[in-house]
Parts: C-alpha cells; structure tokens; sequence
C-alpha cells in the first residue's frame, strides 16, 4: 500500500455515512456560498463610488492614493513621487503593453530588478473594493519580484477594473486559467512580530502608491 | 515522534515560565494588542457570526469529504505541472522533503513560516542532512538566531522583548543595528535576509488553503517574506496537513475574511497568494519545480474519534491569546509544537497522551477559547474528553484517583458530605486574615501565586436553607 491509499483509505474507512455522487458534494459546496451578502462587509460608502470605497480601505491601511485622468499623465507623476521621498530618477518598470509608448521624460527606467531596488512601477490586473487590495497575476510581462524587492511600490489601477467583492474577483479567477501566482496586495509591507508593534517595510515593500486612472488609453 | 515532550515536566516548565518576570512581560505586550485588535475587527464587521456559522460549514463539508477534496486538488495540481507527495507520518513528510533537497544538491534552504513544518521537525532533519536554512519570516528569523522553537503560531517570538531582541540581532547580524527600537530592527533584518532570499536553492512555505478546484496552495503574509522565499529558488516545495483543503477560490475567500481577523484583527492579510504549478513558459520569474507534500500525521485518525472537530481549526491563535493559562506561562511551557487551547488538544494527537496529559488539565474551563474561535470548535469539549480518555487509560495518578474516590464516596453520601463541608469551611477560616486565604497547608501551589477567598461561616446548602426559611416566613 502507497501512502496515498493509505491515506485515502482511513479517510474512507473513518466515514459513518455513504459516500455521495461528486455532482451532490459539488452541489452542497456550492450551496455553502449561498447569499455571500449576509457573510461579508458592506462598502464605506454603501452605494457610492468603487473608486471612493476603495481609496478609503486602501488608505487605513497605509497606502497613499493619487487620481490621474489617463495613464499618459504617470511620468510626470512618478517624478514628482520620486523628488518628494529624496528618491533618485530612476526607476524599475513592469514590461507591460500599457507602458510601452510613454515619455518617461527625465526618469530613467529599467526592467532588471537590483537586490535593493528603490522603486518599481506595475500594473494592477484588478483591485477589489472591499479590502482595498490590489491583485496582480504573474506572467511573461508580469515578473512576481516586481511587487516584493523594491522599498516603493508604485501601481496603476484602472478605475474600471475595480470589483466590489472579495467573490466577484474569485469568480473573474474561475473564469481564467490560474496564472501560477495571483497575487493579492492589500497595503505596504508589514509586521508586528516584535512586542506587536507595527512596523513597515518588514521584507516588501514599505510603501505602496497607487495610481487610479480612468483609462489606460 | 519529532517532539517528544521535553523534560522537566509540565509543572516544573510552568513554575519556570511563572517566575520569568520578562517573559510575563513579553507575552502581555503581544497578547493584550492582539486581543483589543480582534475585538474592533469583529465588532467593525457585524457580519461576524453569520461568516463564522459559514466558515464551520464549509470546513465540516470539507471534512466529510477530504477524500474526494484530496483527490481533484491532487488531479488539478498535477495538472498544473506540480508534484504532490503523500506522507502518513511526521517521519515520512521529513523524508521526503530532505530527498527533494538532496537530489537538487541544494545548499541554502529559505522557508516561510509553518507550523505544519515546526510539526513535522522539518527545521532538525535539514540540519541532520547538512542543509543550510535560513528561516525568512521575521519572528522565525528571532528564534532561529536564538536557537528556539515558537511559543505562539501567529507570533513565534511573542516571548521575546524588544530589548532581547536587540540583543540577538547585535551577536547576529553583520552590522548590527544601531538602536533598538522595532523600526531599527526590522530594517536590519530586512537587510541581513535580502541575500538569502535571491541565492536560495529552494524555497519551502506551508499553506493556510489547498484549493481543490484549482490546485493551487495559498499562503498568507503580512511581510511579503513568503513570495520572496517561492519566487526565486529553482524549486518551490509545500508541506501542507490534508485538512486545509477547500472547494474553491470563493470558499477560501469566506475563511480569509475570518482567520485574518481572528488572528491579527486586520481585514485581509498583506499578502494573499495563490501558488500553482512550477512557472509557466515564458514567465518573467517563478520556480521551475514545485512540490506538495500532503501531510496526514494523525488526522485521519482524528476523522473517526471526538476530536474530529478540532480539524475545523484554520490556525489563527486567537484561542491562545484569550487563554488565561496561556497569558501566564506562555507557549513554550505546553512542550508541544502548537501551544495554548488548540495545542492543548492536538499535542496528545501528535505526541500521544501518555507525556502530554497534563496539557488538558492546565485548562480552567472558562470558555473564551471557544467564544473567540472562528470556526466554533468545542474546545473546553474536547479537552474534557482528553481528560476522561487519561482517567480510563489509568493515566492520572494514584493520589488524584485516591482523592476522587474519597469524594466518590462523600458524594454518594448527602448527609456525610453535608457534615464534611462544614467541617471544610470552618477549618479553611483559621487560615483566613480579613477576607482572604494568603496561606494554606496541602495547597502551596494554589497560594503561592494567588489568595484564596476566605469562605463564610456557612456552607451554600446552610445559608440556601436559612435563606428560603426566611422568604417562607414573610410569605
């Protein structure tokens, strides 16, 4: 006997009951997410704007929020972020179509991510009103380091593209293939591993900034 | 057993962490934070009950189901080019994990934190194989340069202070930091681990959730250490006990909500990941391995006993830090991988009952573990049920069994018992100085620590009868 089907038999030998049809165990857990209203928070504000729920989660959390009319307008904002932390102009850039054609103007930016990288600039894939999170999949234009080595995370999210719901996100994933990693961010870096006291920047990033666009466009 | 109960004993590991003035201090700093964030956590989401009825009930169907669940995780993960092991035993799940390193030729190991790793010994069989581990969660990264094990599953160095701290990371880390406070700290940690992190061979993390419908694990941090620790090594390896399986994406989301905010009193952790399958073709990054070790080590035997309920436990350490016990002795003196209430009840699981009785009798049976716990297991139950199984098993020892039966017998006996009680009560009122008991022969232990309320003249039964008479009369 394997240990897999020793495994799966002790569970099977510990059952009191018949083992039911894979369609009525899919059909019970299914059932089990019946009215997910009545389970999760409502949004601040209740019926209002996403973009406004979602600024006000993200903000508790740490994370600072800037509103531009259209991604053309991000290098002249990421200079500005990087002169107001006494950062150098000089930047790690995710290899997404979206920023390909800009005029990064007096920034010089890179793709190849240094141990200690300062900054790095990426594109949020959705964000999720509810927590404030930000999602990110991995990809070949979508390097998974790019939101943990660097200390300030800069993400643009389009407005369009926030959910409501930590729900509505899993059923855009059951949609898709799984990337190998989806990846929720929801704040800066953290930890209160000594005495509990807060503190950012434990191992990713300290800072995260997000920029809300209207469109990518 | 990977975690034979340490000596001295139980008693003599309380009595040590009792007198540990700091140590007292340390776990109070931690513990009265985590208990004052979880109350606003749940009294900011009135939803709470209802998701926590949910919660119980999606894992209750997982746990009715675990083979079918067990099954389509192991389909869909191989799937997705992941390897997924079976392991029966602490022994096994080692096993296989040191040959994975062993045939990669790895020197340096990083792993996030787990406590299904702390369970399994996995930190003792690297070292026993000559493999370098660099522990990458910071708390972890505490008592490894301590050379400890975790008192607490949330907060491994809970029972550290700051200035301890300080200390560890002065002898450990190449420059030292240069104050103590905790912002200081952790950027010298940050700094000392960067390195690691990017020359890793492979990266071992647990799971809090294996999605059955995907096959992807999920891990949850608020450091960002896990991602750091699975993306760059060439192999990713998960050692995962079988019951953290869930249906779907959705039905992890719903236990999320509850186990973040049980545990830290945050809304989502920082870092909510989902990991499967090795890279894909053309990623910019990502393992080009990966491997889930599905670990049983007494569960399946858990499934057809009364402490199948305590496989519902999604690992937030709420109960520990509402724990009266807990608060005074801290994790450490439990002597088992996972402290406090649920450690109380998986530590005779794990390490057999014989060298952990004493565990469910340091329980007081005041409730709150169950109160706070976020999927409703029956703690004070369960722990009850381990001390039964101890007196069956002839477990306790002679005096206590003497001592019960002399009870037995009075209890049997109304009118003698009367009698006794109050000969009880008076004698205890010799000892007595105002209204309490600072003193009392036969019972040091309880003293030594606490006065004792020095009883009325009366028993309940006297006064209870005096009482009605009294009501009778002016009736």
């Amino acid at each position: 006997m394997t240990a897999r089907d020793d495994i799966l038999g002790a569970i099977r030998a510990a059952r009191a009951t018949p083992a039911r049809t894979a369609e009525a165990i899919a059909a019970e857990a299914a059932s089990l997410l019946d009215a997910p209203e009545t389970t999760r928070p409502g949004l601040a504000p209740a019926a209002g704007d996403l973009a406004d729920a979602f600024a006000r989660k993200a903000g508790a959390l740490g994370t600072t929020i800037e509103h531009l009319p259209d991604i053309a307008a991000i290098p002249a904002a990421l200079r500005r972020y990087l002169d107001t932390h006494g950062l150098p102009a000089s930047l790690a850039v995710q290899p997404a179509a979206e920023f390909a054609g800009l005029d990064w103007g007096g920034v010089a930016i890179h793709r190849d991510l240094a141990p200690d990288e300062p900054a790095a600039l990426g594109l949020a894939l959705c964000g999720i009103a509810e927590s404030g999170s930000l999602v990110v999949h991995s990809g070949p234009d979508a390097p998974v380091l790019l939101s943990f080595l660097p200390l300030h995370h800069i993400v643009v999210l389009r407005v369009d593209t926030l959910l409501p719901h930590l729900e509505d996100y899993a059923a855009l994933m059951a949609k898709q293939a799984s990337p190998r990693n989806a990846i929720l961010i929801t704040g800066p870096s953290g930890t209160t591993d000594i005495e509990g006291s807060y503190v950012r920047g434990a191992h990713g990033p300290g800072f995260l900034h997000v920029i809300l666009t209207r469109s990518t466009d | 057993m990977s975690h034979p109960i340490p000596q001295p004993s139980f008693k003599a590991r309380a009595e040590a962490a009792l007198a540990d003035r700091t140590l007292k201090l340390a776990i109070d700093r931690t513990t009265g934070t985590a208990e004052a964030k979880r109350a606003a956590a749940v009294a900011a989401f009135p939803e709470f009950d209802a998701a926590r009825r949910r919660g119980r009930a999606i894992k209750d169907h997982v746990i009715a189901h675990l083979d079918h669940y067990l099954e389509q995780f192991e389909r869909n993960a191989t799937a997705a080019g992941a390897k997924v092991h079976w392991a029966r035993t602490d022994a096994e799940a080692r096993a296989i994990v040191t040959r994975i390193c062993l045939d990669a030729d790895a020197k340096l190991v990083t792993r996030a934190k787990s406590m299904l790793g702390e369970e399994i010994g996995l930190p003792h069989a690297l070292a026993d194989a000559g493999i370098e581990r660099v522990e990458t969660d910071l708390a972890e990264h505490i008592i490894q340069l301590a050379g400890e094990a975790p008192s607490h599953i949330i907060w491994p160095a809970m029972h550290r202070t700051r200035e301890q701290v300080a200390e560890l990371f002065r002898a450990g880390h190449q420059p030292p930091p240069a104050a103590e406070d905790p912002a200081t700290m952790v950027q010298s940690a940050r700094r000392a681990l960067r390195a690691k992190f990017l020359g890793a061979d492979i990266g071992i993390s647990g799971a809090n959730f294996l999605v059955a419908d995907t096959g992807a694990t999920c891990t949850v941090t608020n450091e960002g250490n896990a991602e750091l620790t699975t993306t760059p090594p060439r192999i990713h390896i998960v050692t995962a006990g079988i019951e953290k399986i869930v249906p779907s994406t959705a039905h992890a989301f719903a236990l999320l909500r509850l186990l973040v905010r049980s545990a830290t009193g945050g809304e989502l952790t920082q870092y909510t990941t989902f990991h499967c399958g090795p890279k894909r073709p053309g990623d910019a990054d990502g393992p080009e391995e990966m491997h889930i070790v599905l670990v049983d080590n007494g569960r399946t035997r858990m499934l057809g006993d009364e402490f199948r309920e305590m496989l519902r436990c999604i690992r937030c350490g709420a109960c520990m830090n509402h724990c009266v016990v807990y608060r005074q002795i801290g994790g450490h003196a439990y002597g088992g991988t996972y402290p406090g209430p649920m450690g109380s009840v998986l530590t005779p699981v794990l390490d057999g009952l014989a060298g952990s009785r004493d565990l469910p009798n340091a329980c007081t049976l005041n409730g709150r573990c169950e109160e706070v716990c976020p999927v409703g297991i029956p703690l004070p139950t369960l722990l009850r049920a381990w001390r039964s199984r101890s007196w069956r098993e002839g477990l306790e020892p002679g005096t206590l069994r003497a001592g019960l039966g002399v009870w037995a017998m009075l209890a049997r006996r109304p009118a003698l018992y009367r009698l006794a009680s109050r000969i009880g009560v008076r004698a205890l009122r010799l000892f007595g100085r105002g209204g309490w008991i600072a003193r009392l022969p036969l019972a040091g232990g309880w003293t030594r620590y606490r006065d004792m309320p020095r009883p009325p003249g009366r028993t309940f039964m006297d006064q209870y009868r005096r009482t009605r008479a009294q009501k009778g009369g002016r009736r």
